[in-house]
């Protein structure tokens, strides 16, 4: 650890002693939108177990399911506005929501975003003996006869799954309306497809291929990602370098509700600042099957209206939302 | 008659819901042919058709229950929503105490069998389910002391 | 077959080591205990140990065998309710109370809850068996089943399935009618539109299988009980010392192998579970053999069947997670889950990298089967006591688990007001003679039919033949007509003698 890091550490350890323990945050919540046991219930975990040292008090989980996540944002809209101690977690399928109307009126700018603890990136994956061996063999098919190949993916038209393929085709002015689209239920029936040949091309996320990697069976054409991204995928390719502009990262996160104190939101952004620099909260986001993406405060805020601006033009365009 | 009425009611429920599978549903575009609307067209016309065949020719003509015991029946009903209305402000062990509580005497058991009942179901419940086996239940009222 | 021996037998070494024994015992108790709460399925069991099992920092061998432990106790669980209370511990236990609650009725709950451990143990053996000699094959053809093949085998079940119908055929068609505009509701899987949400939010995402089997059972039940109690009705029931006899298993045993191997097959399959599975099971085995209108008044087959398939079917659906690294059921998912959690990666390389998890999980699931069924059988006597606790406390204490059940997995205070009303309609449909069976079945496979066509359809770019294209939809067609035709045939070969 040099000198620079370490000064940071200890700067930001002792700002967040004086103030942040006896602040804002006396009764740390997480909120997780769904049942137990699914992502956001993860997320949480993420940041109860990482902000372990950032905390006085244990953070606790309490689960809000419906309506993937609508319910949790109504909350936090009506009553919860102004909760110091409640974070809410989100991941890029909740900005999409919010992109496409699925949250009624609430949009963004209706949630103050806090930080994320993690990513994961779209893949483009074809079965080993595939008649495409690379991303520019299925991108000249595409451009020649969209029609002749057949897409699935484990959402409906609309979801995350469903963008992927709707931005690869986007970065060739192809229109996703004209593509043969399969919607599964969800990874593990895409991937029996793809290695049944019920499909030929599957949009997956990185994350649920790492059971795959080298084993002979399925071959990720590239990934989404906006660079390389560590073993076991350091010899894939990335869509971008490849020249296709189709970057896909799947966000998670906590939002705060939009009248909270800035006190209350800078203590919070500090103690995630403060966890990022940790070993622990690397292992947590390894352990959790998370990729490194830490950004808190307005860097992240910035980064997400982009992205949710980006997901509307694909929706409008694709005559999914006016 | 009463199948008339149950069959009536149905039927009432299915025409709303064709009505809505032929105005309102569908998809700004589709992979499939069927599209969303399709299939709730076809079972819910079923569903129509049923209903139909029931009011013209219905099977049961009499409910068997009093009126007292529908009554009560109805009040069990309300005990079970009260029951689901405190579950999360309450918190698991007060209003299961107090339902269990509740339900029991209205079923013919004394006052203090009922109220030792109704608080190993609260408290033993908790302990099992929350503690043990460190299921998802409310703490309620009484988180600061749980 | 050498590496199968070889394996095995190092299988069952690590299996036999006295620590993971016990953690087998240990896993399989809980199990049993979490299934028999009504609404508390393996997928939860697993679901809420895992980070238990996690916490506890024992060597991934171990945590993977208690979690199975888990697995397969729950599935062993869910029976309980369901015989003794008409009260169905999860999905794949609904046809479980068909016959078994009437058995109970009728005084023989310690028959019913034996005999049912026992045809748990045979079908989950035999699914392990299977999978021991047969799994990676069984998975490379499992994944070949493509949406139109689950076409097909969703009307080879619904004809299997047609021996539900009750004494109303229309009252039938209504009730599973019923079940699927229940199923409709939510978002739309393949065009993401929403339908008969009314932008309630909590809907959106659909109506949670359990919430409908526990509405629809579990408090209509309730209400039926707490009906007779106040109008006088309620018959006490005599002190219960059945078991089940040698006679029995003799009657049973083309029943439990049947449905062993129904079980097992819709189980590999990565679309369908052990709902599906238990379904078709009873489905085909009230088909074939019931001759004198037996099946729903408490015979034995119709009760060995579906407990059968659906521990043949939980075997089964370990197949492809094991081999391939695809969960095909919710559970196996978060079994997945745990073992990525342990830097093991499931798949034909697991074999050979960890052969001591892939073999010591196989092996102890064999361990696991004779351990529960060494639980069940003493403590049938104590299960069977429970319905002597006095109805004026075992009426709210259905509630109460109800409620647990439904609140630990969904946690929405929304579905516990679902449940009352389900309930409240599984009641009045009960009180006119509507079959309920019908309602869960269009529920679970109502979803599964539309989705698959339409997803054959976009596979097809809206081709009907795509259909009837492959041999495996073929043979399925085949035997749903069979299935249909079988009864008219037994029936006019009896007519004959």
């Amino acid at each position: 650890m040099n000198f620079k890091k370490f000064s940071t550490i200890l700067a930001v350890s002792l700002t967040l002693a004086a103030p942040a323990f006896a602040g804002p945050i006396d009764r740390p919540e997480c909120i997780a939108p769904a049942k137990p046991g699914g992502g956001f219930d993860l997320t949480c975990r993420v940041a109860q177990s990482g902000l372990k040292a950032q905390m006085e008090k244990p953070i606790q989980v309490t689960f809000m399911p419906g309506g993937v996540g609508a319910v949790a944002i109504n909350l936090f809209n009506t009553t919860r506005t102004d909760d110091d101690n409640a974070i809410v977690a989100f991941s890029s399928g909740s900005l999409l929501n919010m992109a496409t109307g699925k949250y009624g009126e609430w949009k963004e700018s209706d949630v103050r975003f806090l930080a994320s603890v993690g990513a994961d990136f779209g893949a483009i994956v074809v079965p080993e003996d595939s008649r495409f061996k690379s991303l520019d063999d299925l991108m000249a098919a595409a451009e020649k006869d969209l029609k002749s190949i057949v897409v699935g993916a484990g959402g409906s038209i609309g979801s995350q799954d469903w963008m992927k393929a709707a931005l690869l085709l986007g970065s060739r002015q192809l229109s996703p309306r004209d593509m043969r689209y399969v919607a599964f239920d969800g990874g593990g029936e895409s991937i029996a497809a793809l290695l049944g040949g019920s499909i030929e091309v599957y949009m997956g996320d990185v994350g649920e291929l790492v059971s795959h990697v080298g084993e002979g069976k399925l071959r990720i054409l590239a990934v989404m990602s906006p660079e390389r991204i560590g073993a076991p995928f350091a010899d894939i390719p990335t869509a971008i370098e490849l020249g296709y502009d189709a970057e896909w990262t799947i966000l998670r996160g906590f939002y705060m509700g939009k009248n909270v104190s800035d006190e209350a939101y800078n203590a919070w952004v500090e103690a995630f600042e403060a966890a990022y620099e940790t070993e622990e909260f690397a292992t947590i986001q390894k352990e959790k099957g998370l990729l490194p993406l830490n950004m808190a405060g307005a860097e992240l805020n910035a980064s997400i209206l982009e992205r949710v601006a980006k997901m509307r033009d694909i929706a409008r365009g694709a005559g999914l939302i006016d | 008659m009463i199948d008339r009425i149950f069959a009536g009611a149905v039927l009432l429920v299915a025409l709303a819901y064709v009505v809505l599978a032929f105005t309102v549903i569908g998809a700004p575009f589709q992979y499939d042919p069927l599209g969303p609307e399709s299939w709730p067209r076809i079972i819910g016309s079923l569903a129509v058709l049923c209903c139909a065949a029931l009011i013209i020719r219905p099977e049961i003509e009499d409910f068997s229950a009093s009126k007292q015991t529908l009554l009560r029946l109805a009040i069990l009903v309300g005990m079970l929503c009260a029951y689901a209305f405190l579950f999360k402000p309450l918190g698991f062990i007060i209003s299961t105490t107090m339902f269990s509580f509740a339900l029991s005497k209205f079923l013919g058991a004394r006052v203090k069998p009922a109220g030792l009942f109704a608080v190993s179901a609260g408290v033993g419940g908790y302990v099992l389910c929350k503690m043990i086996l460190d299921l998802n239940l409310p703490s309620g009222i009484l988180k600061q002391f749980l | 077959m050498d590496t199968i021996i070889n394996g095995l037998g190092a299988g069952f070494a690590v299996a036999f080591d006295p620590f993971n024994l016990m953690l087998v015992l240990v896993g399989c108790f809980a199990g049993t205990l979490i299934g028999a709460l009504p609404g508390l399925g393996p997928i939860n069991g697993v679901a809420i140990l895992l980070p238990i099992a996690y916490g506890l920092g024992l060597p991934a061998e171990s945590a993977i065998i208690l979690l199975a432990g888990i697995y397969y106790g729950a599935e062993y669980g869910g029976r309980i309710s369901s015989i003794l209370l008409n009260v169905p511990g999860d999905a794949g236990a609904v046809f479980t109370t068909l016959d078994g609650n009437p058995m109970a009725k009728k005084g023989e709950a310690g028959r019913a809850l034996s005999l049912s451990a026992l045809a748990s143990f045979f079908g989950g053996t035999f699914a392990v068996i299977l999978m021991s000699l047969f799994g990676p094959l069984l998975a490379s053809y499992a994944v070949t089943f493509s949406p139109s093949d689950y076409v097909a085998l969703m009307v080879f079940a619904f004809a299997s399935l047609a021996s539900l119908v009750g004494s109303n055929a229309v009252k039938t068609l209504l009730a599973a009618l019923l079940g699927l505009m229940l199923a409709s509701i939510g978002i739309d899987a393949n065009t993401g539109v929403a339908r008969y949400t009314f932008g309630i939010p909590d809907i959106l995402a659909g109506i949670d299988f359990l919430v409908v089997v526990i509405g629809l059972f579990g408090m209509a039940e309730l209400i039926h009980l707490v009906e007779q109690q106040v109008s006088g009705k309620m018959k006490a029931l005599k002190i219960d010392k059945s078991f089940v006899s040698w006679a029995d298993m003799v009657n049973v045993k083309w029943a439990i192998v049947r449905s062993s191997f129904i079980g097992f097959f819709i189980g590999i399959l990565p679309g369908t579970g052990a709902s599906v599975a238990s379904a078709v099971a009873y489905g085909t085995e009230k088909r074939i053999s019931d001759n004198n209108g037996t099946f729903g008044k408490g015979d034995p087959r119709g009760l060995a069947a579906p407990e059968a398939a659906n521990n043949a079917a939980a075997g089964g659906a370990m197949v492809p997670m094991l081999t391939l690294g695809i969960p095909g059921s919710g559970t196996t998912a978060i079994l997945l889950g745990a073992f990525l959690l342990f830097n093991i990666t499931p798949g034909p390389a697991m074999f050979t990298q960890h052969p001591e998890v892939a073999w010591g999980l196989i092996a102890s699931m064999y361990i696991g089967n004779v351990a529960l069924l060494i639980i069940n059988l003493p403590l049938v006597g104590i299960f069977a006591r429970m319905l002597t606790i006095p109805q004026k406390y075992l009426t709210p204490l259905i509630a109460v688990l109800a409620f647990i059940g439904v609140y630990s997995v969904v946690s929405n205070p929304h579905d516990l007001y679902m449940i009352i009303g389900l309930g409240v309609m599984g009641w009045l449909l009960r009180k006119l003679d509507f079959p309920l069976a019908p309602v869960i079945l269009g529920f679970v496979l109502g979803g599964l039919f539309e989705d698959n066509l339409r997803r054959a359809l976009s596979i097809s770019a809206g081709d009907w033949s795509i259909l009837v294209n492959s041999p495996d939809s073929i043979v399925l067609y085949g035997l749903a007509i069979i299935v249909a035709l079988v009864p008219v045939f037994l029936r006019k070969k009896r007519a004959k003698v």
